[in-house]
């Protein structure tokens, strides 16, 4: 499955001019995004749109304004329109039932993101919402690898689309999944304590079965549902064999460690699974942690394969001392960078691999 | 490729809690529509719901559930899918392989506790035990975490017409090779986010609905889950099968976010997409299990796009006006009934109606009938113009 075009709305500047290198710090360990100006909408529509339809929208229609032969949308969101929902539930309660405006229940349904693409843009082809929390993208991704399967010539819309709002923010920090002091998106991996900080995106891939011109290949996907360290680090094994011939070799090694001390088991234990000299980049400081994060990680692996450039602080230190003062990772791996394995984990329950390839 | 095979079914609603019940009161014509008598919402007397008036404490014991925080939604789908895991005969070496797949549709998840969530999403102390049980994905993770399935697991959400897409994605597994078998449903509980939310659009019928009727004046709407266990039919030994999936088909209307385009291009391009996935005629149909929700905007649309579909159209019904409008569940329990309607030669009428829509002039079918046919198509339009049909077809 190869991308031909992207774009991510993240907390960092990932939109138009891409600044890989700059860090915006989080504010009460949470990282918001950084929203475009959304010119594609028209602004009557855009007022109307709660943030996780506006964003969906907003990241999509770059890509496929023009392209009139789009063939499926397919869109993975855990919550998608939240606030929306919240917002139409708040209104039940205070109101106690009684007559309520329909604009936010409209808007808080998780298929509104793929829908309001689908009416912008007139395309009435496949058209489908994936909700399965920590692996809503991962299975947004493997529907895309199976639509491309069934038909050759497709070009395709996939994305991943997570806000976070007060809301979802509340639900979470009561159930223990944000740090309880606040601490800077640059410190996530040093404080040796449970949960981490909340963040929220969008980034939306063009994809179809075409290798010409390619802008990276996401070749393989797992998926995997367990909360025990050994079955992860048993089915990475079994990933990479099935993925990789003992010839070729993984650059970069990019994992979802997040800084919740719970989680880090999962971590270690895959990294030890990998060749000593792979190289090891976390993401979850940039973007922050969210049901969906790994829709940017795929985006991060394809500019690093891109632009052969990772900036330093993506990548996990401790494994590199000597190559700290180099900047590029094609010095720290002395070659190209070619091939980089993802793992990322939810909640310690779900689990996904992806493999991106140049 | 090896055809999809049914070797499994299961279902609660207002009709019964189990495929036997369900089939039961098909046969007899009886409504499963009323007030409400265990949810409490402002209309629980002025409007009529699909309620399955079993209490969340007697569905945790039935299903032996001693777990704090988990909701109507997914006791509803536990028990669902535990009939039709049983009826299929998996061996548990085959649910916990890595070879079995499960996918739910789900669109209210935990938002039926609408006081609790009020509460957690509003407040900075003192969480509730459903922290983890408001999203759609929560139920799949308690029935994944239940039976121990370790293959694909995947939650799908387009609102009406989500399990229809959930078989379609589950059947697709098999066939591009992600899964050899799958356990496949929907699932929803009444909740006053849907009761308030399709109250805020005008289309609550305050009386039983009448679906295809010149004055339908709206849905009611229902609960329930449908589950079914999928397999290639090459890999059924001496199995019982009850049908066979022949087609599926997604499309998006692309005109409105609550509503279908006059001349339904969306449900026209679903159900002939069907029919091309399952290498059939349209004249080869004989019974449609129509979307049929009883509002203003779908009947008549459905209606159109049904006459474009087939030059004579054959003989059709919404089982909506018996157990209601279980969104998220819909197309899994109406799947179910399709399979039922399939085995048994026969064929389920509509309620409430007496006039047909001046500009389509359909009639449903209006008495329970035997009937034998070979291919039954059922259709399945959500908010967001998201339009998918499903066919069944005998072995």
């Amino acid at each position: 499955m190869y991308i031909h075009k992207s774009t991510c709305i993240s907390p960092q500047q990932t939109y138009s001019e891409v600044d890989l290198e700059k860090t915006i710090l989080s504010v009460n360990n949470i990282l918001t995004v950084v929203e475009p100006k959304y010119q594609d909408i028209p602004l009557n529509i855009l007022r109307r749109m709660g943030k996780a339809v506006r964003m969906g929208v907003g990241a999509a229609l770059p890509l496929i304004k023009d392209s009139k032969n789009i063939d499926g949308i397919i869109i993975g969101t855990a919550n998608g329109g939240m606030e929306d929902c919240i917002k139409f539930l708040n209104q039940i309660v205070q109101f106690e039932e009684g007559r309520l405006t329909p604009t936010n229940f409209v808007q808080s349904t998780p298929n509104a993101i793929a829908a309001q693409i689908s009416i912008t843009t007139q395309n009435k082809g496949y058209n489908i919402t994936h909700v399965h929390r920590g692996l809503a993208f991962e299975n947004a991704l493997i529907d895309a690898q199976m639509l491309l399967k069934e038909n050759l010539d497709f070009n395709l819309l996939v994305g991943g689309v997570d806000e976070i709002s007060s809301y979802n923010y509340n639900i979470e920090n009561l159930g223990g999944w944000y740090k309880e002091k606040e601490i800077d998106n640059t410190e996530l991996y040093k404080n040796d304590s449970k949960g981490t900080i909340a963040g929220e995106g969008v980034t939306m891939f063009l994809v179809n079965n075409c290798k010409e011109n390619c802008f990276a290949n996401i070749s393989a996907i797992k998926t995997l549902h367990t909360n025990k360290t050994d079955e992860v680090a048993e089915q990475l094994k079994l990933f990479i064999a099935d993925n990789i011939s003992p010839e070729q070799k993984i650059d970069l090694f990019i994992t979802g460690e997040n800084g919740d001390n719970r989680l880090q088991n999962y971590y270690n234990i895959c990294e030890k699974v990998l060749d000593k000299n792979t190289g090891i980049a976390r993401f979850k400081h940039f973007c922050g942690e969210y049901p969906t994060a790994s829709a940017f990680s795929v985006w991060l692996a394809s500019q690093i394969l891109n632009n052969q450039i990772i900036p330093k602080h993506f990548i996990k230190q401790d494994r590199f001392p000597q190559s700290l003062s180099k900047k590029t990772l094609s010095d720290i791996c002395n070659n190209k960078v070619e091939r980089i394995l993802i793992y990322n984990n939810y909640k310690g329950q779900q689990h996904s691999f992806m493999l991106i390839e140049k | 490729m090896s055809r999809i095979a049914i070797t499994g079914i299961g279902v609660i609603s207002a009709l019964g809690d189990s495929v036997e019940a369900n089939h039961n009161a098909l046969v007899k014509s009886e409504c499963g529509l009323s007030s409400l008598q265990l949810f409490k919402t402002i209309y629980s007397d002025t409007l009529k719901f699909g309620e399955i008036k079993i209490e969340n404490e007697q569905l945790k014991n039935r299903l032996n559930i001693k777990l704090n925080g988990i909701t109507r939604t997914s006791l509803l789908a536990l028990h669902a899918l535990k009939e039709a895991v049983n009826d299929s005969k998996l061996t548990k070496s085959q649910i916990e392989s890595y070879d079995t797949a499960l996918i739910v549709a789900n669109t209210v998840g935990g938002m039926c506790l609408t006081d609790e969530l009020y509460q957690d999403s509003n407040s900075k102390e003192n969480g509730s035990e459903y922290l983890s049980s408001y999203d759609c994905g929560s139920t799949t993770l308690f029935l994944q975490n239940q039976l121990g399935v370790k293959g694909v697991c995947n939650t799908i959400n387009t609102a009406c017409s989500s399990s229809a897409n959930a078989i379609m994605f589950a059947a697709r597994l098999i066939n591009n090779g992600y899964a050899k078998r799958a356990i496949v449903g929907g699932v929803d509980s009444l909740a006053k986010f849907t009761i308030n939310g399709f109250n805020s659009l005008g289309i609550l019928a305050p009386q039983n609905c009448k679906p295809f009727d010149k004055d339908r004046n709206g849905l009611n709407l229902g609960e329930g889950s449908g589950f079914i266990v999928i397999e290639k039919e090459s890999d059924v030994d001496d199995k019982k099968i009850y049908a066979i999936l022949s087609g599926y088909f997604n499309s998006n209307d692309a005109f409105h976010p609550s509503a279908l385009s006059d001349n339904g291009e969306g449900p026209f391009l679903a159900m002939k997409g069907a029919l091309k996935t399952a290498n059939l005629s349209p004249f080869q149909i004989g019974y449609v299990n129509t979307h049929g929700t009883g509002t203003e905007n779908n009947d008549e649309v459905e209606g159109r796009a049904l006459k474009r579909i087939f030059e004579i159209v054959p003989p059709f019904a919404s089982t909506k006006s018996k157990i209601g409008h279980c969104l998220g569940a819909a197309a899994a329990i109406e799947s179910v009934f399709s399979i039922i309607a399939l085995n048994n030669h026969e064929i389920f009428p509509s309620l409430n109606f007496t006039t047909p829509i001046e500009s389509t002039g359909l009639t449903p079918l209006l008495e329970y009938k035997k009937y034998s046919f070979e291919h039954i198509m059922t259709n399945s339009f959500g908010f967001g113009g998201n339009c998918s049909s499903l066919i069944f077809s005998k072995k």
